[in-house]
């Protein structure tokens, strides 16, 4: 009967298991986990803190949220306004110094974006992106 | 267990009859804004072929530059609808892919997330958008190279900064090729222009800077 059980179980669990398993393999792209920036290029809070003035912040967010809070002594640069806002940021930017984007939190893509533009189309070294974005500053304030 | 095996066969039928499904027409749409747009909408359509309503839990966005909307919280059985999404270009280029996650009451298909896309025309690529001088490095000139999208075509450009410090000096290198050659009068100090680069016949302009940075030269 005990023996029974187990079995019924566990072909309850393989069932339950297989879909997933085939829904893993075809959707094998599109897994969110999957981060599309190296871990290299990647910071999180307590390193970027290390820095200290030796990091510039950027804030990849929307006007409005960047208006509301952000990272004391950030640079907004976002995409709906990249034209007019580059100008303003590479004013401020050093060779020396690392450029630390974030955005709202681990599943945003706004800084990854903000990041791939200052490496690709400026030419910028030293281009990192905060890991858990402002959510996770927030939470190690 | 013939007891067991009847129960769990009519637990199914009863779930299957009365179910509330959403059925979408397509779950991924692809647009081609004008290189002029400002914003780009998707309309994702629905039907709810099964025989409860459907409630609109929650509807969010990948990205603050899309706003989703559903035109009501609940679809009765049968009845169509659809979710408009309003994708805000801004200044952004290239394939744009963004999400909108809808969830709702439905026990079987309770999440499902559409797929926005949308393909932004790029008329010039500049390579790079930067070019820069640490103090004291030779004042030589950096290039920009310049090259018109695929689907333009661009004769001229015109090429001003905003800065005398800064000289300029267009060519053109091929069809619809050309290189900005950029040169600072002195690097003894810390100065920057915007370069205002305006391909004739077109509403848009396009930037690029040049800056002699306060960083010392690498010797």
């Amino acid at each position: 009967m005990k023996f029974s059980l187990v079995r019924q179980a566990l072909i309850l669990f393989a069932l339950a298991f297989l879909p997933g398993i085939g829904q893993a393999i075809y959707f094998r792209d599109k897994v969110s986990w999957q981060s599309p920036v190296p871990a290299s290029e990647m910071v999180t809070v307590a390193q970027a803190r290390a820095w200290g003035g030796n990091a510039i912040w950027v804030d990849a967010r929307p006007d409005v949220e960047f208006e509301r809070e952000h990272v004391p002594g950030a640079v907004l640069l976002n995409e709906d306004r990249w034209n007019e806002m580059l100008p303003q940021f590479l004013t401020t930017w050093s060779p020396e110094k690392r450029v630390v984007v974030y955005c709202s939190s681990q599943s945003c893509n706004a800084s990854r974006e903000v990041a791939r533009r200052l490496r690709d189309e400026a030419q910028l070294k030293n281009v990192f992106v905060l890991q858990g974005g402002w959510e996770e500053w927030l939470e190690k304030k | 267990m013939r007891t067991r095996i009847l129960a769990f066969t009519l637990s199914i039928v009863i779930c299957a009859a009365a179910h509330a499904e959403l059925k979408w027409e397509q779950t991924t749409v692809e647009l081609h804004p004008a290189a002029t747009d400002k914003q780009a909408v998707g309309h994702f359509k629905y039907q709810n072929v099964g025989t409860k309503s459907v409630r609109f839990k929650s509807v969010h966005t990948s990205c603050g530059c899309t706003a989703a909307q559903t035109q009501k919280d609940e679809v009765p059985p049968g009845e169509k609808g659809e979710i408009t999404a309003t994708f805000k270009i801004g200044d952004r280029t290239g394939t744009q892919v963004k999400t909108v996650t809808v969830d709702t009451d439905d026990p079987v298909n309770a999440t499902t997330v559409l797929t926005l896309k949308a393909v932004i025309p790029q008329e010039l690529e500049l390579n790079p958008t930067f070019v820069f001088w640490r103090q004291g490095d030779a004042a030589t000139p950096k290039t920009i190279a310049i090259r018109a999208g695929k689907d333009f075509s661009v004769k001229h450009l015109k090429v001003t900064s905003s800065s005398p410090d800064f000289e300029t000096k267009v060519e053109q290198t091929g069809n619809g090729q050309f290189k900005i050659d950029v040169q600072p009068h002195d690097t003894s100090r810390n100065m920057a222009a915007t370069l205002t680069i305006q391909p004739e016949g077109s509403p848009k302009t396009f930037y690029a800077l040049a800056r002699v940075t306060n960083a010392p030269a690498i010797q």
